[in-house]
This record gives C-alpha cells, structure tokens and sequence, in this order.
C-alpha cells in the first residue's frame, strides 16, 4: 500500500511544529524516518493517523485511512513502549485491540509467540521492562497483519538479539509488498534496514528519497589506499593536482575521488597496491552533516 | 457498530477494577438498606421496598459507578491507549457512542444486580420492617416506574462522571467533582441560601443534583427539576464530546 503524505502541518500555540511536510511511502520497502529530538517525527506519525489535527492529509492508496474497513487490517501503529493498561494482562490487552478485525485468540498467541511474550501472556505489563513493552506494542501493530506499519523508535531498550529479531522481521514484512515506516535514532540500524529515508528538521523536509542517494550526500566520501609505494603515489597524485593525506603506514586516503581514477593512475604508474576501496559516509555522517543546523535542542561543547 | 462494542466491553471487563468497584458498589448498597432494616430497631420507622431499592441511588452508590464511569476516559488517557482506540476506531463520534452506550449497559447491569442484593437484604430483613406504607411507590402494588427513575439517575450521574473526565482528562477529576458537588457544595449552598433569606433561591433552582433528586422524588414544589438536571447532563456531555472531537489524542 502506497502512504502519500500531503501538505502535512502543525501548530502548536507558537511553534510551528510540522511545515508542509510532503513525501511517500513505498509499497515493499522499508522507509526509515530521522530527524533530531524535537524535529516532528512523532508528530508527523500522530498527523498521519489522524490523531493530531492539523493541515494536510494522509492517502493510503489514495484514501482516508477512516475509508478503509477494516482500518487494522490496514495500518498497525506502535508509537509509544508504555501504551497499555499496566493492570491489563498481554492477552487480553491484544484481545481488546484485535475487535475491529475479529481478531481470533489462536492469531493472539500466535502473535505473542512470535513476539517472545507467551509466557508472560497472562502476566500484567505494569511490570514489564522497555524492551517487553516495546515487544507488546509490536504485537497490537502487527495482530492484524496490515498493509502498513507505521513504528515510533521500535528498537528503544531492545537488546542486540531482539533488534536482529525486528530487523529481520521488517525486512520480511517489507518483503511480502507491505509498506513500512518507522523512525529511530540508531543510525546504524537504520542504515542495515532502511531502503528509504525522509529526514526532517525543525518540521521541514530534509531529504526523501533511497538510502544510496542519502548516503552519496556527503561530503566526506574518499578513496583509501594501502601501497608498498604509498609516498610516489602520493608524489604522482600531487602532480595531477589531487590531494591525499597519510593515514598511517603505506596507506594515504583521497578525498573526493573514485576508486576507477586512483586504479587507473596507479596501474599507469606501475605502482602496485595492496588495498584499493572507497570510503563512504556513514548514515550518522550524512545524517549528522545535513541536520546540524536543524538541531532545536543543541548540545555543549564535550572537553 | 458493533466492533466498537465489542472493543469497549472488553477494555471495561479486562481490568481488576471494574470487577472490584461493581463488587464494592453492590457491598456498599447491600449495607447502606440492611442498615435501617437490621440496626434501626424501628428508629428509622417502617420501610417500603421501593424505599429500600432507592438506596440505589445513594451518593455513595453512586460514587462506586463514577469511578468506572470515568475509567472510560480516564484510563485511555492515563495510560496513553486513547492513541490506540483512536487509530484502530478514527470516527470519534462512533468512540463516544460506544463508550456511551457500554457505559448505559454497564449501569442497568449494576443496578439490577444492586436490587437483586436489596431484594435478598429485605427478603431476610426482621418481620415489619419492610411495610406497604410510607414514603415512595409501593413496588409491591406494582408501580414499578420510580425503579426506573433510579437507573436513569444513576447513568445520568455516570455521564456526568465520564463528561468530566473528557473534559479534564482527568480520572480524579471525574470521580471528585461529581461527588463534592453532590455531597458538599451544594448542601454548602443550600444552608447559605437560607441565611441569605431567599437572596440566592435562582442559584439554588439551577443546582445540579439537588435538582436530580428532586425529580426522583417527586417534589411538587419543583416542577422543573427534571428538565434542569436533564440540561446539566445534556451540557456537561455536550462540552466534552466537543473537547473530546476537537482536541488532539
């Protein structure tokens, strides 16, 4: 299912919290959503659900999500670890939310198992951790197995077994042609599951597009080079007007350029080379280059 | 419709307190008539079932419905699960009048089982304690119309509860302010009308529950107090329905 996102905006009081945001979301793809603190992620989810009002729209294939019957078998939302009832056993919990769809109780174990919470099914979440909370939210998302997910921060108090699990998970669900959308500040695993990115920043749109196109953004990409005659390669570089800095023994980097250029002038050259790769930015490089003066809530200075 | 229902019934009865404040409600009626019947030794005079069956509408009674009432929008936004109930139903309208709905199911439920409870109390209450004669209807005769005033003053006290609560948000809100006015302010303002020798009468016309419960007994000297206390429930609804339409989840 395609999600069009239209003109969305909000206000609150005086901040103009989401300006205008347009992007979509593809069917069969993963869509990662970034943004610093306070950037209008969460708000821009709440517009999209229809929880928040303000100015815009949201089309799922076209429609109002409230056109679509029944709506959780359309979307499945998790926006929040703490959503329940803290006195309402799992069970009952995903009974409750699985009444739109005529969710069956065999679908509700099956998810519960699927989540790593059958054992704690009859238990109250007022004691769960994050990470079981995180669990629970996942399961009422997916209970109906919807066209769409739409995660706030999922992977928050997760441990590194159970972010592998969600990864792979999405990454299936995606898969099936089901669209996916889900925000997260581990950059890291954003860029391992993300296909897409839309970035935003102060409520304006950054960047909406594929995630190589994202990552080609930066600045810093280079070539790095490891050659028993790094310094007369560096010589010949320089005479061609291209700049390399040492980077330890025999090994210089290039900013700027393609591994096809710095092969083709070293095998012109006779030099032999041990390494030869480029050296892309990561997403937190990219992310952090095109959002730095988008940040609302700066940090101080590290001594 | 009907899975907005089926989601409002399940999100009442999956929770420990729903089963504990209905079981309070019917301790606390059960009590409240076995007092007068067991205690009194004929102090309290000769009790009529329909007197006995309107312990029903009792403060205290009713107390135990509001706070149920109120956990219909309280707890959803207490604990944040308004977000969920809004996405899986986005057609608020059709959330409230579920809500409303289970709500008015919840208080026939509870007033009936209270009866039942009354019925058993006057059933075993000592010989001649329980007459045909005295204040109220004579259920035994068959008029059986003030049984249903009572459960229409209890849902609509319940809404009151739940109207607040949409409006503040606020659990406590909902249980507390019914329940001050109810049993303190207006009493407060009752006993200063009367030291201010008819200065504050167009106040005390327009007071809620005094009111209400003029209508359910009947006043003569009130023959407005229904609508009055119909306009209060009305309003209060109103307000929060609009708070609730209008305002972010």
């Amino acid at each position: 299912m395609r999600i069009e996102a239209v003109n969305l905006d909000k206000h609150f009081r005086k901040v103009h919290a989401v300006k205008n945001l347009s992007f979509v979301v593809e069917p069969g793809r993963v869509t990662g959503f970034l943004g610093p603190n306070g950037s209008g992620k969460s708000t821009t989810m709440r517009l999209m659900l229809g929880l928040d009002s303000g100015g815009g729209e949201t089309l799922y294939d076209g429609k109002k999500l409230s056109s679509h019957k029944p709506v959780t078998r359309t979307i499945g939302a998790h926006l929040d670890a703490k959503f329940f009832h803290p006195k309402r056993t799992a069970y009952s919990h995903l009974r409750m939310l699985g009444a739109e769809a005529g969710i069956s109780k065999a679908r509700v174990h099956e998810v519960l198992k699927l989540v790593g919470l059958e054992s704690v099914a009859k238990k109250r979440p007022g004691g769960f951790s994050l990470g079981m909370g995180q669990r629970l939210g996942l399961a009422g998302a997916i209970l109906a197995d919807p066209q769409v997910l739409m995660l706030d921060e999922p992977a928050n108090g997760l441990d590194p077994q159970s972010i592998q699990w969600l990864r792979d998970f999405l990454k299936n669900y995606a898969s099936t042609g089901k669209s996916v959308l889900v925000s997260s500040h581990l950059l890291s695993e954003m860029e391992l599951l993300a296909d897409d990115v839309v970035v935003i920043a102060r409520g304006n749109l950054i960047a909406a597009e594929s995630m190589p196109a994202f990552l080609s953004r930066a600045t810093g990409s280079s070539v790095v080079v490891r050659s028993p005659q790094s310094d007369k390669l560096a010589e010949l570089l320089t005479a061609q007007g291209i700049a390399s800095t040492s980077d330890g023994a025999r090994t210089i980097v290039i900013p700027g350029q393609t591994t096809d250029r710095i092969g083709e002038i070293a095998f012109t050259n006779g030099i032999a080379l041990s390494e030869l790769s480029p050296r892309t930015a990561s997403l937190e490089q990219v992310f952090l280059e095109i959002t730095e003066s988008g940040q609302d809530y700066r940090l101080g200075e590290t001594s | 419709m009907i899975s907005n229902l089926v989601y409002e019934w399940r999100r009442l009865w999956s929770i420990r307190a729903t089963w504990i404040m209905t079981f309070m409600y019917l301790v606390i009626a059960g009590l409240l008539g076995a007092g007068p019947l067991f205690l009194g030794d004929g102090a309290f005079g000769t009790q009529t079932w329909a007197g006995l069956y309107s312990t029903n509408a009792n403060f205290l009674c009713l107390v135990m419905l509001s706070v149920v009432a109120s956990q219909f929008f309280g707890h959803e936004y207490r604990y944040g699960t308004i977000r969920l109930t809004l996405t899986e139903f986005p057609k608020r309208e059709r959330v409230l009048l579920a809500k409303t709905l289970i709500l008015a199911v919840y208080v026939t439920i509870s007033t009936f089982l209270g009866w039942a409870v009354l019925g058993v109390v006057g059933s075993i209450a000592p010989e001649g304690s329980i007459g045909t004669e005295g204040p109220g209807l004579n259920i035994n005769g068959g008029e059986a119309s003030q049984l249903w005033e009572i459960l229409v003053f209890g849902f609509a006290y319940c809404v009151i509860a739940m109207s607040l609560t949409m409006i503040t948000r606020n659990l406590a809100m909902g249980i507390v302010l019914p329940l001050l006015v109810f049993a303190v302010i207006e009493n407060l303002i009752l006993l200063f009308s009367t030291l201010a020798k008819g200065k504050m009468d167009w106040l005390v016309d327009i007071l809620p529950f005094t009111n209400g419960t003029a209508w359910l007994t009947h006043l003569p000297e009130s023959p407005n107090a229904g609508l009055i206390f119909a306009s209060w429930v009305v309003g209060s609804y109103v307000i929060g329905a609009a708070m609730f339409f209008k305002r972010d989840a």
